[in-house]
């Protein structure tokens, strides 16, 4: 049997025990086992142990249990009310009017949260049904939500980006650097589209609020203080050196605790269920990693990524092509798995493949995200989905089908990015320096 | 018997929160101690080793509580007796898993222990003190597989899909990422 056909068969075995509902951790290290007990002469319960130990005791992934639990401090505080409040005002004389606070929010919380879930239920539970109460229209404003909430993994900082570089042993702050113009160029894009689309039927805006003069606005936005001085702790502490990426975390999780405090809402209760649920969801994604280090562990044994390689290279694909397969892939991926579970699961495979066919660890790294993006508003497994429906009762299909014309703006950001790749690599490359080859 | 598992699986997960914590209390004071040049050499182990703890000694409550992610597509579209089948079918798959798991965690650890290895970073301990949190985690995470099939099997339906419903319903998706 050749390596192609043993790939194909722990394929198949895989695909198996997933759809037969195996956890997907647990998964990934029943693979693992059956690669080097079967195909290897490698003992595979030392190497269990090996990759399980050197997974969790590491001090680059010691940042994710502190951006989750930030997160989950700032979603138990009035945060996202008082962006709101302090957003409004500048967007009501817009095409589109308030509707893009939802783009705005969401990219703003996106800097201070790592996680797209988080992102479209802390600033939906307040945009909604205040847009909800004005007549805005309701597909429009579901659909930017759902996929603006995307935005949480796109703007540093970001859990799926820890993932992706520790899977890929690509610089953390490299690939954060990275996130940040196509995710500006991705919030230009929403927001055109919401303004296009205004246009288009002027009839399902409401009306403007009363006018207000400019110093109401500029008090209005004192609401703004507590999430930009949050931001600006977090760029102050890296920029001065004081603190490298993964240590800044921790000074977003003391920032997040001084704006709970501020704002009242930090009480015992609210400290010890954001702290448990940040245990929680580390656990389960650290799991995961453990169990895909033990994969690649064992598929390295086999040799099988650089004869998948080595096949896929032998079709002489043009690296465009490459990369349409790819997203095409991800995209089909995307319909059943989470991000992090994808991402996870292909690193071994694909990784080896694309640095082949000549492409940057970083800049790949941003087109994951955006396909991981993708996935988050494609049925029938899409967590923004669920979020918006758990929150509107609406079928997720049905808000899937609001979030279509935000998912092709997705689309085109990967278009872009593969057409000019520098908008990914030019802020890293000035910030720290063109990267050694 | 139930209720003595239980609080072991809670106190495990509380004993990791608390290493979560620890951590951020790490990762502040060495960057106060950088500044006021302190020597900081041994903290980043020791972050490392936390992050260890506040993963395995967490495994078994986070698995009870639901949060492992699985794909649900197949088995949330069948009726209650295929369900039970496939659900008893994962969790004897999982059984296995985690005690070979479990397996390796004490057997490795204890020879760490009897060869007497120690660290290879800055700080030098013995390596089985750190280690320990993987054979008591995996070991925990064992036995609350196996109970979820004894659930399983004797026709109930298992705490990990209750759970995650209950916070869902909630309205509560802070735990998906």
């Amino acid at each position: 049997m050749g390596l192609i056909e043993i790939a194909g068969l722990l394929l198949f075995f895989m695909l198996l025990l997933l759809a037969g509902g195996v956890w997907i951790a647990m998964t990934l290290a029943i693979v693992g086992f059956a690669g080097l007990a079967l195909f290897t002469g490698t003992p595979p319960g030392k190497n269990l142990f090996t990759a399980f130990w050197s997974s969790g005791a590491s001090w680059t992934l010691a940042a994710l249990p502190m951006f989750i639990w930030m997160g989950e401090i700032l979603f138990r505080t009035r945060l996202s009310r008082e962006m709101f409040d302090g957003l409004a005002p500048w967007l009501d004389r817009i095409p589109g009017r308030l509707m893009h606070v939802n783009i705005l929010g969401c990219g703003i919380f996106g800097s201070v949260s790592g996680s797209s879930a988080a992102t479209c239920a802390t600033i939906s539970q307040v945009a909604l049904p205040e847009l909800m109460k004005r007549g805005y229209d309701e597909k429009v404003a579901l659909g930017s939500l759902a996929t603006a909430g995307t935005l949480g993994i796109l703007i540093p900082p970001s859990i799926t980006m820890v993932v992706y570089a520790v899977a890929a042993d690509a610089s953390i702050i490299r690939v954060f650097l990275a996130g940040f113009i196509p995710g500006l160029i991705l919030m230009v894009l929403f927001s055109g589209y919401i303004v296009a689309w205004a246009l288009a039927n002027p009839e399902k805006t409401p009306p403007a609020g009363p006018p207000m003069s400019f110093m109401a606005k500029v008090r209005a936005s004192g609401n703004l203080i507590p999430v930009t001085l949050l931001i600006v702790l977090m760029v102050w502490v890296l920029v001065k050196g004081i603190a490298s990426a993964t240590e800044c975390a921790a000074y977003g999780v003391l920032g997040s605790l001084a704006i709970a405090w501020w704002s009242g809402s930090l009480t015992w209760r609210n400290f010890i269920d954001s702290l448990m649920s940040a245990t929680r969801v580390s656990c389960m994604i650290m799991f995961i990693l453990a169990g895909a280090a033990y994969l690649s562990l064992a598929m390295g044994f086999t040799g099988i990524p650089r004869a998948l390689a080595e096949w896929v290279g032998s079709f002489g694909l043009s690296p465009i092509a490459l990369i349409a397969a790819l997203a095409v892939f991800y995209i089909v991926l995307g319909m059943a798995l989470d991000g992090i579970s994808m991402i996870v699961l292909t690193a071994a495979i694909v990784l080896p493949m694309i640095q082949k066919a000549g492409f940057d660890l970083v800049w790949f790294g941003i087109f994951i995200v955006l396909l991981v993006e993708i996935a988050e508003v494609t049925p029938p497994v899409g967590f923004n989905l669920f979020v918006l429906q758990n929150m509107t009762g609406k079928d997720s299909n049905e808000i899937a089908r609001a979030a279509l014309p935000f998912f092709g703006m997705l689309v085109v950001t990967i278009a872009i990015i593969t057409v000019f790749p520098q908008v990914v690599t030019w802020l890293p490359d000035v910030v720290m320096g063109a990267e050694k080859k | 018997m139930r209720k003595a598992l239980a609080f072991a699986y809670d106190a495990a997960g509380y004993l990791a929160a608390f290493f979560v914590f620890g951590i951020f209390v790490l990762m502040i004071a060495q960057t106060v101690m950088r500044e006021i040049n302190l020597p900081t050499g041994g903290t980043d182990d020791l972050v490392a080793w936390f992050c260890a703890a506040a993963f395995f000694l967490a495994l078994a409550h986070t698995f009870r509580h639901g949060d492992f992610v699985r794909v649900t597509l197949l088995i949330e579209r069948l009726g209650p007796d295929p369900r039970r089948i496939f659900e008893a079918t994962s969790l004897a798959i999982g059984t296995v898993f985690t005690g070979y798991l479990a397996w390796w965690a004490v057997r490795y650890v204890y020879e760490s222990w009897k060869y007497k290895e120690v660290s290879t970073g800055v700080i030098i301990v013995p390596i089985w003190i750190p280690q320990l949190s993987f054979s008591v985690g995996a070991v925990l995470l064992f036995i609350a597989v196996i109970e979820q099939l004894v659930i399983v099997i004797r026709g109930d339906r298992p705490l990990y899909v209750t759970a995650a419903e209950e916070r869902h319903a909630r309205g509560d998706y802070s735990e998906d990422i």
